[in-house]
């Protein structure tokens, strides 16, 4: 279902699934190209959750999918701000993360927070410099990085920026820490988006035992 | 765990390959030493290139350097092995 949420900036839409009443969950997913890869993976999760009872919503962050901010007119500050926005509007008391998703849910008012192979600022950025040399390159203020105009502004937000202290999920083949490790398919590198719901099944009973424990 | 011993890190680029670009196991298993890879796997283009290596730093728990990638580096399987195999063995 198609939700609208307003923060000081505007208005976005938002997909929202699972039953009214209950725990709602809110999902925060990577910026730029890997959230056109894991968004079919993410809502696939929240259909999980939602046969497990569990309510959950996606905002659209200003400038990014159906929002009508243009793409470089985007800030890390206005990603967290309606993000918050959209927690507070939904009464959505917890966060799921994919990857540099966890940089965004910093300033919502939660009770929990769980993230799936979090991404600092650095290594996004580390990343999206060897994407611009591996695509067309900059303009004035802004730089396009596979098909998404950036902002410098946002790129220096996103640099020092680190993800908030959470349950740590991570696959298995990463070499990083994590409260727990599942064998499943990195979706966010791939060049086309893909699936997998058996993999989403198993986040969203770890997703759910940890709202309910 | 990283890997730490030349077998685990030439399936390891195997594995990176076979998950970045979206292959079948059985496709993967068949890369030998002189399989070609960047110019003849077509999933392999100038962005898959940069995810290949971004994920070969997370699961090595490597740094490259865009100085230390040039044209011969994606050349054949053998020859990203032998690159991981350098960065992360030493």
């Amino acid at each position: 279902m198609i939700g609208h949420f307003d923060w000081a900036g505007g208005r976005e839409a938002m997909l929202r699934l699972g039953p009214d009443a209950g725990a709602v969950v809110i999902v925060a997913l990577p910026a730029f190209e890997e959230a056109n890869r894991t968004r079919t993976f993410a809502v696939t999760v929240m259909r999980a959750l939602a046969t497990g009872g569990i309510g959950s919503v996606l905002p659209d962050l200003p400038g990014t999918n159906d929002s009508l901010m243009r793409t470089e007119d985007a800030t890390l500050a206005g990603w967290r701000a309606a993000f918050a926005a959209a927690a507070r509007a939904t009464g959505a008391r917890w966060s799921v993360a994919i990857r540099s998703g966890a940089l965004i849910d910093a300033e919502a008012e939660l009770a929990g927070r769980w993230q799936l192979a979090p991404q600092d600022g650095a290594g996004l950025c580390r990343e999206l410099d060897r994407l611009r040399q591996a695509g067309s390159g900059a303009s004035d203020d802004t730089v396009e990085i596979a098909g998404n105009r950036v902002s410098g502004a946002l790129l220096d937000e996103l640099r020092p920026a680190v993800p908030s202290t959470a349950r740590v999920v991570r696959l298995a083949s990463d070499a990083q820490p994590a409260d727990l490790k599942l064998d499943g398919p990195p979706l966010w590198r791939r060049a086309e988006p893909d699936n997998d719901p058996g993999f989403a099944a198993v986040l969203a009973r770890d997703i759910a035992a940890w709202i309910g424990g | 765990m990283l890997p730490d011993g030349a077998p685990e890190v030439i399936e390891t680029v195997r594995a990176v390959l076979r998950d970045v670009l979206g292959i079948s196991a059985e496709r993967a298993a068949a890369f030998r030493e002189e399989t070609p890879l960047f110019g003849a796997l077509p999933e392999l283009d100038s962005m898959a290139v940069a995810g290949v290596l971004t994920e070969l730093e997370d699961r090595l728990g490597i740094l490259i350097e865009d100085d230390d990638v040039d044209g011969d580096t994606l050349e054949t399987f053998g020859a990203l092995t032998r690159f991981a195999q350098a960065k992360a063995l030493g």
